[in-house]
């Protein structure tokens, strides 16, 4: 296949856009502040909120910021503070132990609010999101800490788990969740396989990353290339090698 | 470096700083040098090396094959290049060689007379160096720790040769134990039930504590299940010098700092860190430098970590197959790594450039002087002829 590519001549290439505006070297966003929410933002505006007609928030992976800035440990510390702070809401997404999706605490509440227009589970869910979602910083809640300190009952723990809020994660536990995530996580996965495999197809299983922004991506990839890309190098799927050229994405055989 | 000379002449710096700034600066710079080797003795691949601490002169390596070598690390040639060469070796003509792979090697703490080596055949022995034999009822009391495939960790009495102590909680195998630098009688043991326990020898009962890498955080784990310190195999565990802190990796890629005193996950974030060695993984944390450095072989390359912020710095890459071991001298910033390739390697800082002598006469032979550093206990500086 790649042998193919080569022998076509640069004169049939049609499908090959060029970008103008394409920087030359590497593309770092160093600028000595580690600002985490203003990358949270960037990657936003990757999420595809058109695939989910708009009923989900933007959900953001932590490893992605690990892909824009470069020491790890200040990341964890500036996520944790948006956590304290309430701004910011981590999610067990459960295809990994460690990936953890990330969302603003005000687009959850919003889209969870008119996810339950009409419904009978709408009370409980409001005030479950008033008083555990605000104060509470947690992934996961034991049937202990719901009836003691949040005096809901047994009934309604089970709306709550109906509508999507909470996910069973053992007998007596729940993880915290968003509703209707399910397409999300099947679609993400999906592209993250698809993403990986082109990378590795390439010849010698490494690809500029600026190639592999331009390419024409398969049924199989529905989010933006760039959040899969800031997602498969941020969990070390792929290196990231600096080149005269631009990033390289080598992939990591493990 | 002049400016730090002067300042500490003039007492305007503390000692300690100039010392600190040359360590880190030769950490930065370890590379494989050509001048540097270590004798090639073994025929199957290095298991285990330890490094003597008195005079930081001999090294220890335990190979695949039972066969233990006792190197000489110090170079009095008076030349450059130098090999380390092997002062003796047991052998597999030895009446008292393992029967299968050494596992662990590790001098006496307070001389090098005597030695200790563990394997696959079940046994420990305890050696004399002079006579290369396995003795017993040597005068000195002292203790060891065996950790063995059942989850029990024993104590030894090397006076004596028995066992006096038993320490249980573990539930599966357990794989790598250390004694803290700090206090002599805590002790750390991994095993690969995913747990780490901290134990205090003087007690009756049982570990001190379990490390958690949630820090109690219960919403974080898989499930609701006991602590645990990786979420796969615990096959690594390094004390830091000053015994405060203790390391952990494990096969879930991942490596851990924790508090040796309150047992907290620090939270230190080094990323994939390679890891699906079967058996223990020796790494090492560097001694004396100002951001210390942690060398963990990942694969076939050695990994070298700023300990507390979890950079990495960079890859030692010269090995040709998984390098199993690696052992900091802190004396002379020196790593050595064993692997399976039957090699040690050496990784020496990169010597400062020579100063051409700018006026050469015609008639005497050119001489590069170059000047080497050695830190140490006190500052020891070598002029190497180089002709």
């Amino acid at each position: 296949m790649n042998r193919k590519r080569a022998l076509i001549s640069d004169t049939f290439r049609v499908k090959k856009r060029r970008n103008e505006t394409k920087t030359f070297g590497v593309d770092i966003n160093g600028d000595g502040l580690t600002d985490v929410k203003s990358s949270l933002e960037y990657l936003k505006t990757l999420f595809p909120r058109k695939l989910f007609n708009d009923a989900l928030p933007q959900i953001m992976l932590k490893h992605q910021l690990y892909s824009i800035h470069s020491d790890k440990t200040l990341v964890d510390k500036e996520v944790s503070k948006l956590r304290e702070g309430g701004e910011l809401l981590m999610f067990q997404l459960g295809f990994d132990t460690e990936a953890f999706g990330l969302v603003f605490t005000s687009d959850y509440k919003a889209k969870v609010l008119a996810g339950e227009e009409g419904k009978v589970t709408r009370p409980v869910v409001e005030k479950f999101l008033e008083k555990v979602v605000t104060s509470c910083t947690e992934l996961s809640f034991s049937k202990d800490k719901m009836l003691r300190e949040f005096f809901f009952t047994d009934s309604e723990i089970t709306q709550l788990v109906k509508s999507g809020v909470l996910t069973v994660r053992d007998a007596g536990s729940w993880w915290l969740s968003i509703p209707n995530s399910g397409k999300f996580t099947k679609y993400f996965i999906q592209g993250r396989k698809a993403v990986l495999a082109m990378v590795k197809k390439s010849k010698y299983g490494e690809v500029l990353q600026s190639e592999i922004e331009e390419r024409r991506t398969t049924t199989q990839v529905k989010f933006h290339m760039k959040y899969h890309i800031c997602d498969i190098v941020g969990a070390e799927l792929v290196e990231s090698i600096p080149s005269t050229s631009g990033a390289l994405l080598r992939f990591v055989d493990s | 470096m002049l400016g730090f000379l002067t300042a500490r002449q003039a007492g305007l710096d503390d000692p300690l700083r100039l010392r600190r700034a040359e360590s880190t600066r030769r950490v930065l710079g370890l590379t494989l040098n050509p001048d540097r080797d270590v004798d090639r003795i073994h025929a199957n691949g290095v298991n285990a090396i330890d490094i003597d601490a008195i005079e930081g002169r001999y090294m220890l390596s335990g190979g695949a094959d039972g066969v233990i070598v006792v190197y000489d690390l110090e170079n009095y040639s008076g030349k450059p290049q130098y090999t380390c060469r092997a002062v003796c070796t047991v052998g597999r003509s030895s009446r008292y060689v393992h029967k299968f792979s050494v596992e662990t090697v590790q001098w006496y703490p307070y001389d090098t007379g005597m030695f200790v080596s563990s394997s696959f055949d079940k046994t420990m022995k305890v050696w004399d160096t002079e006579t290369l034999k396995v003795s017993h009822g040597n005068p000195y009391t002292s203790q060891s720790w065996v950790g063995t495939k059942s989850p029990k960790i024993q104590l030894c009495d090397l006076k004596s040769g028995s066992k006096i102590h038993v320490l249980q909680g573990h539930r599966g195998e357990v794989l790598s134990v250390r004694w803290s630098p700090r206090y002599e009688h805590i002790l750390a043991s991994a095993s690969a039930d995913s747990m780490v326990k901290v134990w205090d020898v003087r007690r009756a009962a049982g570990s001190l504590f379990t490390l958690d890498q949630h820090n109690g955080d219960k919403s974080k784990a898989a499930s609701e299940a006991v602590n645990t310190a990786h979420n796969g195999r615990v096959n690594g565990l390094c004390f830091t010098g000053d015994g405060l802190h203790l390391l952990t990796t494990g096969t879930d890629d991942r490596m851990r700092l924790w508090n040796s005193g309150t047992g907290e996950n620090t939270l230190v974030n080094y990323g994939k860190v390679c890891n699906d060695s079967r058996k223990r993984l020796q790494f090492t944390v560097s001694r004396g430098c100002s951001p210390e450095f942690v060398f963990v072989p990942c694969g076939s390359s050695v990994a070298v970590y700023a300990l507390h912020t979890g950079e990495m710095i960079t890859l030692l890459r010269g090995h040709y197959n998984n390098v199993d071991c690696c052992e900091f001298h802190p004396d002379y910033q020196e790593l050595y790594s064993g692997g399976k390739d039957c090699n040690i390697l050496a990784w020496i800082p990169v010597l400062r450039e020579a100063d051409l002598d700018q006026d050469s006469n015609a008639d005497t032979s050119e001489e590069d002087w170059q000047l080497t550093v050695e830190t140490s206990q006190e500052i020891k500086v070598n002029f190497l002829k180089v002709v």
